[in-house]
């Protein structure tokens, strides 16, 4: 049996081409650890994938998202 | 053979975020902005845009929170390393991203006709989740 395909969460926003500085966007497509989350699980298509997994890069280097979440401060 | 495109305009539009260290005074963080985009020598005023303080994801050094400052711009690529240089120096910028900016970044505007339109169609599907 074939599982249902599920449409692009990003498509459906009208999103044309993801923007790093929207972490409220990006904050949907991490894991509770902070890793980005496989396109099997969030539905994304392949073009907006590569263009999440870049913004999420640049996003954590500008400190907009954790690159380790749920770490307990030392 | 493809053709060399020669390029008429020899610039290309850039993004810069830079975070700046907020303990600064807001007049000293607009000074430090003023100096490093005189450093581009744009032609046409730069787009400007400032989040302000902001918390940081993580702690940079001692900094845990910094002044975001977004500009775009219109610079000929090689006053970029020159610029960056400045950048990199600057005690006061905590880090900053130069990106080029090829495509129009998030959703595109919508016209009022189309929010009513979106508008009316989730609230339909609010509708079917009764």
């Amino acid at each position: 049996m074939r599982r249902q395909k599920k449409p692009c969460p990003v498509t459906e926003a009208g999103i044309r081409y993801v923007d790093y500085k929207d972490d409220r966007l990006l904050a949907r497509f991490i894991t509770d650890y902070g890793k980005i989350l496989p396109s099997r699980l969030s539905g994304v298509d392949a073009r907006h994938q590569r263009q999440l997994s870049k913004a999420i890069k640049r996003a954590r280097f500008l400190a907009l998202l954790p690159y380790v979440k749920g770490q307990t401060a030392t | 053979m493809a053709k060399l495109k020669i390029r008429r305009n020899p610039t290309r539009r850039y993004e810069a975020v830079y975070i700046i260290d907020s303990a600064l005074e807001d007049t000293a963080i607009a000074e430090k902005l003023e100096k490093l985009q005189s450093l581009l020598e744009l032609t046409a005023e730069a787009e400007i845009e400032h989040w302000g303080r902001r918390q940081l994801a993580y702690k940079i050094g001692r900094h845990e929170t910094g002044y975001y400052i977004i500009s775009r711009f219109d610079a000929v690529p090689t006053v970029l390393p020159e610029f960056e240089r400045a950048l990199k120096l600057d005690g006061g910028v905590v880090r900053y991203l130069v990106s080029l900016l090829e495509h129009e970044l998030g959703a595109p505007k919508l016209s009022d006709e189309e929010l009513a339109l979106r508008r009316r169609a989730s609230d339909d599907d609010d509708d079917d989740e009764e």
